[in-house]
C-alpha cells in the first residue's frame, strides 16, 4: 500500500500570528511594552472573530484590566469569541457575551457570576461548552481548547517581557505554555515594569505584549476565615472529624476545603489535637492555599509542608519566613501553581475534606443550586478516588481495607481508597436542609439544559459524611441500601433523616458504620469556641509573630 | 407575622433533676436561643415552651426536645426557650449546656 | 459557668452582658434586678414576629466595689444589636434612678463618710442606639437616661464601659459622651452614625465601611484615647475593667469631674476648639490628627499592642 501525503502549508498558525503582530506593531513602545491607553486597539489588532481567548481569572488573581478592555473592543471587528478560562468571576467576563463579543464559554468555576450564566443560557446569549474541573480544563488547553490569545496577569515584568508572577503564580504558567507553544499570542497586564525582576517565572520569549495596568490586578482574599465567625456547631463537627477521621485513619497528607468547618479544624490542632496526642501523626503535608487559620498549627510544629494553589493576601511575609514549610524561590518569595497543586490533590493526598450544601440519600454531594451555574473548580478532582494512584499510605490502605465491596469488585488484589469527607449540617442558616431526597443539581440541569447533573462529589467516591448527629463510614457498607440507611441515620430531622429506621440506625452503630459524638467519647458541652487556638484575626497576627498582615477588611484595630 | 408559641410535654425516666431552683443559659442572638430551666414537680415529666419566629417546624422541635429528654433522662423541669432561627444542632448543644449549668455545683 | 478567676481573666470583648455585669464588680456581690425569671420581655416584638429575650437585652443589677454600691447596666449586642426599646430602656433608667436613691439614703446614714460609700453607675454599652421596632419608646428612654445623668451630676459618678462587639453607636453614642468617665479596650468603638450608614449616605469614596481598619481608626478606642474622649484604655480582660472601676469609685468627685468631655461652658469651648482644628486641617484620615498631636509615626499606632501604645502615644493636651 502506498501512502500519499497531502499538500498543504504546515505553519499557517505561525504566519497568522506574524500577520497579527504586524498589525499590532504601531502600538509597541520599548521592548514589548504597550501603553495602557492602546490596549483596546492592540486587542482589535491581534484578536480575530471566532478565536479561542483566555482571560486569566483564577479564584484569586484576576487579569481585570484586560477583561475590562476586552469589553471595549468593537463587536463589528471582534465577535463570536470562544472564551476558555478557569474562573468566571468578574462582571466583565460575562459583559463580553452581553455585547456580542463572545459567544461560547468553557470554564471550571464561576462564583458571583453563576446566576448570570444561567440567565444568559436561557436567553441564548451564551453557549456553554462544558463545566470542567481545573485539571480537566488545563488538560484541554493542551488538547482541543488551546487559546489563540491569552490575556494574563503578572506582578512584574521587565521590558523584554520576562515575568515575575511570584506568590500569586496560580494558573499563569499553564495558560502561557499552552498558548505560546501553539503559536498563540500572550498579552500580560503587570502591576509594575522594572529593570530587574526578583526572579523569572515565565521567560520573556513566551510573552508578546506587556501593559502596565493603571491599577494593580484585583485579588480576592478568598481563603481568609475570621476565627471570630466560627460557631460552636462547627467546633463540634471539627472535634468529631479530628477524633473520628484524622486520628482513626492517621491522615498525614490532605487538602482542606475553603469553609469555616475546616478552618475550625486547623485552629483545633494545637488544642484538641494536642490533647489527643496526635502531633506528628496527622496533618503533616498539606496541599492548601496559605490559610491564615493554619498559622497556629504551623507555629506549634504540626505541619511539615504546604504547597499552594495560589497566594493569600497578607500571608506573603509569613510564608517567606517559613521556607521550611512553604515552597519558596531563591529570591525569597513563594511560588504557587494551581496545576501542580491539583495534580497532587488528585493523585497524592490521603484525604480531601470540605463542606457541602446538599447530600442525597445515595451520598451524592453538590453545592449547585437551582439557578446558578457555578461549577466546582478542583473539588471533584480531589474529592474522588483516583484510579491512577499506585502508592500506599496508612490512611489509604485502611480505608481500602474497610471497603465493603472489595471482594466483589477487587478480588484478591490489595488496594486502598482515598478518604473523601464532607462536613454537612443537617440544617444550615435559615433552616435550609443539608440533606435532600433530590439534589437541586437536577433542577439546575433542567433549567440550564445541561447534559449531566452538576454533582460535586459522586456518591461512590464519598467515604465519610460528618454531621452534628454523627459520622457515616460509608466504605464499610456492603450495598446501596446500607449506605442509604447510614446517610439517613446521620441526617437528623431533615426529610432524609426522618425516614431513618431507628432499629437499622442502632444496628449500624453497633457495626461502627455510624458513630455519634457520644460513641466517639466526645463531651459535646466542651464544643465551644474556647477550643480554638485563635479566636479572631488579631490572635492570628500574634501567633505569626507579626508576620501576617491581614487585609483591611479583616482588621479590628 | 406574630411569634409562634409551641408547648410540649414529655414523659421522662427522670433519672436526673436539676440542682438549682432555676437556671438561665444563652442569648436570643440570630441563629441562637436562650434557655430558662425551672425545677418543678411534674411527676417526672418535662414541660417545654418554645417562642420562635420560625413557622412549620413544630414536629422538629418536638423531636429535638424529646431526644434531649431521652438522652439525658432529665425530669421534673420546666423548659422555656426564646429562639431566633437556631438550627437543630445549636438547639441541642444549648440544651445540653443549659442542663450542665443547671446541674452545676457553685464553682470557686 | 466560669470560675471567678476564669471570668476575670477572660476577654471582655467575648463576654456576654451577664458575664460582664458579674465581673465588673467584686466577687460574689452582684445581684441581678429583673432577672430572666421575671420575664420582662418586650410587648412590641411578638406582634412584629421578632424573637424576644427574657431580659429584653439588658442586664441590670447592683454589686459592690469595696464599700461602694455599684449600679450596673450591661447591654447584650447579640440580641437585636443591643438596641434600646421600651422595656430595656426603662430598666436602664430605673437602675440609674435607684443609684440616686441609694446615694440619698447613704448620705443620710453616713453624712461623714459619704465619699467612701458613694455609689457608682457602670454602664457596659453594646448598642446601635434606638430599637426601630419600638422607636418612640426607645427615643424616650434615651432622653430619660440623659435626664437621670443630670440628676446624678456631682453626686453619683457615671462610668461608660465600651469594649464589646457592636460598639456604642446611634443615640447611645451621645449618651456615652455625656457620662463622667469612659473606659475602653482596644476593640471598643464609639460613634454616632454607624459606618455602613455613612457609606450609604456619603458613598464608598468618602467612607468604605468594609475597610475595618479605617473604621477602627475613626471610631476605635485608640483614636478616642488620643483625642481624650476616652479616659482609660485597658487590656481586653474583664478584670482590667473591674480594676479601673474600683479606682474611679475611690476617686474624689472633683477628680472625676475633670474627666468629663461636655457639660460646662468651658468644656463646650474646648470641644469647639477641636471642631475648629478639624475645619482648618481638613484631615484625610484620623492619622493626620494623631500626627498633629505629636505622634510622629501615626501609621505604627494601630499595629501596637495596648501596652506598647500606652507607652508611646501622645494625646491631645487638655487646657
Amino acid at each position: 500500500m502506498e501512502y500519499k501525503g497531502i499538500t498543504r502549508e504546515w505553519d499557517t498558525r505561525k504566519k497568522d500570528a506574524l500577520e497579527r503582530a504586524k498589525k499590532a506593531a504601531p502600538y509597541v513602545k520599548e521592548g514589548k511594552i504597550v501603553d495602557a491607553k492602546d490596549t483596546v486597539a492592540l486587542m482589535e489588532a491581534v484578536i480575530k472573530p471566532f478565536d479561542k481567548v483566555n482571560i486569566e481569572g483564577n479564584n484569586q488573581k484576576q487579569a481585570d484590566f484586560l477583561a475590562k478592555c476586552l469589553c471595549q473592543v468593537d463587536p463589528a471587528k471582534v465577535h463570536d469569541l470562544h472564551m476558555v478560562q478557569s474562573v468566571v468571576a468578574l462582571p466583565e467576563h460575562l459583559d463580553v457575551f452581553e455585547k456580542g463579543i463572545a459567544k461560547k464559554l468553557d470554564m471550571s468555576f464561576s462564583g458571583a457570576q453563576a446566576g448570570r450564566i444561567s440567565q444568559f443560557l436561557q436567553e441564548g446569549k451564551l453557549e456553554l461548552g462544558a463545566i470542567h474541573t481545573y485539571l480537566e480544563l488545563y488538560g484541554r488547553y493542551f488538547l482541543d481548547l488551546t487559546p489563540r490569545v491569552a490575556l494574563v496577569a503578572a506582578t512584574m515584568a521587565d521590558k523584554d517581557g520576562n515575568l515575575y508572577t511570584g506568590f500569586s503564580t496560580e494558573d499563569t504558567p499553564a495558560i502561557v505554555e499552552a498558548t505560546k507553544f501553539r503559536q498563540g499570542i500572550v498579552i500580560v497586564q503587570v502591576n509594575e515594569i522594572v529593570d530587574k525582576l526578583p526572579r523569572v517565572d515565565i521567560p520573556g520569549d513566551w510573552v508578546d505584549y506587556i501593559i502596565k495596568s493603571p491599577k494593580p490586578f484585583y485579588i480576592e482574599p478568598l481563603f481568609t476565615r475570621d476565627p471570630a465567625l466560627i460557631t460552636d456547631a462547627q467546633v463540634l463537627k471539627g472535634m468529631m472529624a479530628i477524633k473520628g477521621i484524622y486520628a482513626e485513619y492517621q491522615v498525614e497528607s490532605l487538602n482542606h476545603g475553603i469553609g469555616f468547618d475546616t478552618a475550625a479544624i486547623e485552629l483545633m490542632l494545637p488544642t484538641y489535637g494536642e490533647e489527643l496526642g496526635l502531633k506528628g501523626k496527622i496533618c503533616k503535608n498539606f496541599i492548601l492555599n496559605p490559610h491564615p487559620s493554619l498559622i497556629p498549627a504551623i507555629e506549634t510544629g504540626w505541619v511539615e509542608s504546604v504547597y499552594c494553589f495560589g497566594g493569600e493576601l497578607g500571608m506573603e511575609d509569613y510564608v517567606a519566613a517559613r521556607s521550611d514549610i512553604f515552597f519558596v524561590g531563591p529570591d525569597g518569595s513563594m511560588r504557587s501553581n494551581r496545576a501542580f497543586s491539583q495534580t497532587a490533590g488528585h493523585y497524592a493526598i490521603d484525604m480531601f475534606i470540605g463542606g457541602t450544601l446538599q447530600v442525597d440519600p445515595y451520598g451524592n454531594s453538590s453545592t449547585a443550586t437551582a439557578n446558578r451555574v457555578a461549577g466546582f473548580g478542583g473539588a471533584p478532582n480531589m474529592g474522588c478516588d483516583p484510579k491512577g494512584r499506585r502508592h500506599a499510605s496508612h490512611a489509604w490502605l485502611k480505608c481500602g481495607e474497610e471497603y465493603g465491596l472489595k471482594e466483589e469488585l477487587w478480588g484478591p488484589v490489595r488496594r486502598g481508597k482515598r478518604l473523601v469527607v464532607q462536613l454537612a449540617e443537617t440544617f444550615r442558616e435559615k433552616l435550609a436542609p443539608g440533606f435532600v431526597e433530590e439534589l437541586d443539581a437536577f433542577i439546575l440541569a433542567k433549567n440550564a439544559n445541561l447534559p449531566i447533573e452538576p454533582v460535586m462529589i459522586y456518591g461512590d467516591d464519598m467515604t465519610h459524611i460528618i454531621t452534628e448527629e454523627g459520622i457515616a463510614y460509608l466504605p464499610k457498607c456492603r450495598c446501596m441500601a446500607e449506605r442509604t440507611a447510614a446517610i439517613r441515620g446521620i441526617a437528623g430531622f431533615t426529610e432524609v433523616g426522618m425516614k431513618a429506621d431507628p432499629k437499622e440506625t442502632k444496628r449500624l452503630r453497633e457495626l461502627g458504620i455510624i458513630k455519634t459524638a457520644a460513641d466517639l467519647g466526645i463531651d459535646i458541652t466542651r464544643a465551644t469556641r474556647d477550643m480554638l487556638a485563635a479566636k479572631n484575626v488579631y490572635d492570628l497576627v500574634v501567633w505569626s509573630k507579626g508576620l501576617y498582615n491581614p487585609p483591611a477588611r479583616f482588621r479590628s484595630w | 407575622m406574630a411569634l409562634e408559641i409551641l408547648e410540649f410535654e414529655f414523659k421522662s425516666a427522670a433519672t436526673q433533676g436539676i440542682n438549682k431552683e432555676w437556671s438561665h443559659f444563652g442569648v436570643t442572638g440570630s441563629g441562637d436561643l436562650e434557655v430558662l430551666m425551672e425545677k418543678k414537680d411534674l411527676g417526672g415529666a418535662v414541660k417545654a415552651k418554645v417562642v420562635t419566629p420560625v413557622k412549620g417546624f413544630d414536629a422538629v422541635w418536638e423531636k429535638m426536645l424529646g431526644k434531649f429528654v431521652d438522652d439525658t433522662g432529665v425530669g421534673n423541669v420546666s423548659i422555656e426557650i426564646n429562639d431566633d432561627n437556631a438550627t437543630p444542632i445549636v438547639v441541642y448543644v444549648r440544651l445540653r449546656q443549659a442542663l450542665a449549668e443547671a446541674t452545676a455545683k457553685e464553682v470557686e | 459557668m466560669k470560675s471567678w478567676a476564669g471570668l476575670e481573666n477572660s476577654s471582655f470583648f467575648d463576654a456576654s452582658a451577664r458575664e460582664r455585669a458579674l465581673g465588673m464588680v467584686d466577687k460574689g456581690t452582684f445581684t441581678e434586678l429583673l432577672n430572666p425569671l421575671d420575664r420582662y420581655c418586650s410587648p412590641h416584638l411578638p406582634v412584629l414576629g421578632t424573637a424576644v429575650e427574657f431580659d429584653d437585652g439588658i442586664v441590670t443589677g447592683v454589686g459592690l466595689l469595696g464599700k461602694h454600691p455599684v449600679f450596673v447596666v450591661s447591654m447584650e449586642g447579640k440580641f437585636i444589636g443591643g438596641a434600646i426599646g421600651e422595656v430595656n430602656g426603662a430598666k436602664m433608667v430605673s437602675t440609674i434612678r435607684l443609684a440616686l436613691k441609694a446615694a440619698k439614703s447613704i448620705k443620710e446614714k453616713h453624712p461623714n463618710d459619704y465619699d467612701d460609700r458613694r455609689p457608682l453607675v457602670a454602664i457596659s454599652f453594646e448598642t446601635g442606639g434606638v430599637r426601630l421596632h419600638e422607636a418612640n419608646a426607645g427615643l424616650l428612654a434615651h432622653a430619660e437616661v440623659m435626664d437621670a445623668f443630670q440628676d446624678c451630676r456631682g453626686t453619683v459618678p457615671i462610668v461608660a464601659v465600651v469594649g464589646s462587639k457592636v460598639g456604642c453607636f446611634g443615640g447611645m453614642g451621645f449618651v456615652a459622651a455625656a457620662t463622667d468617665v469612659i473606659v475602653m479596650n482596644e476593640e471598643g468603638r464609639i460613634g454616632l452614625t454607624g459606618p455602613e450608614v455613612i457609606e450609604q449616605e456619603m458613598g464608598k469614596e468618602e467612607f468604605d465601611a468594609s475597610d475595618k481598619a479605617l473604621v477602627y481608626r475613626t471610631t476605635g478606642a485608640k483614636h478616642k484615647y488620643i483625642i481624650q474622649d476616652c479616659n482609660y484604655l485597658v487590656e481586653d480582660r474583664v478584670g482590667d475593667f473591674h480594676n479601673v472601676l474600683a479606682e474611679v469609685a475611690d476617686m474624689p468627685m472633683a477628680e472625676i469631674e475633670k474627666m468629663r468631655r461636655i457639660g460646662s461652658l468651658k468644656l463646650v469651648q474646648e470641644q469647639q476648639e477641636l471642631v475648629k482644628l478639624v475645619g482648618d486641617m481638613q484631615p484625610k484620615d484620623s492619622m493626620d490628627i494623631w500626627k498633629h498631636f505629636g505622634n510622629k509615626k501615626p501609621e505604627a499606632l494601630p499595629e501596637m499592642s495596648t501596652a506598647e501604645f500606652l507607652k508611646v502615644v501622645k494625646r491631645r493636651k487638655r487646657p
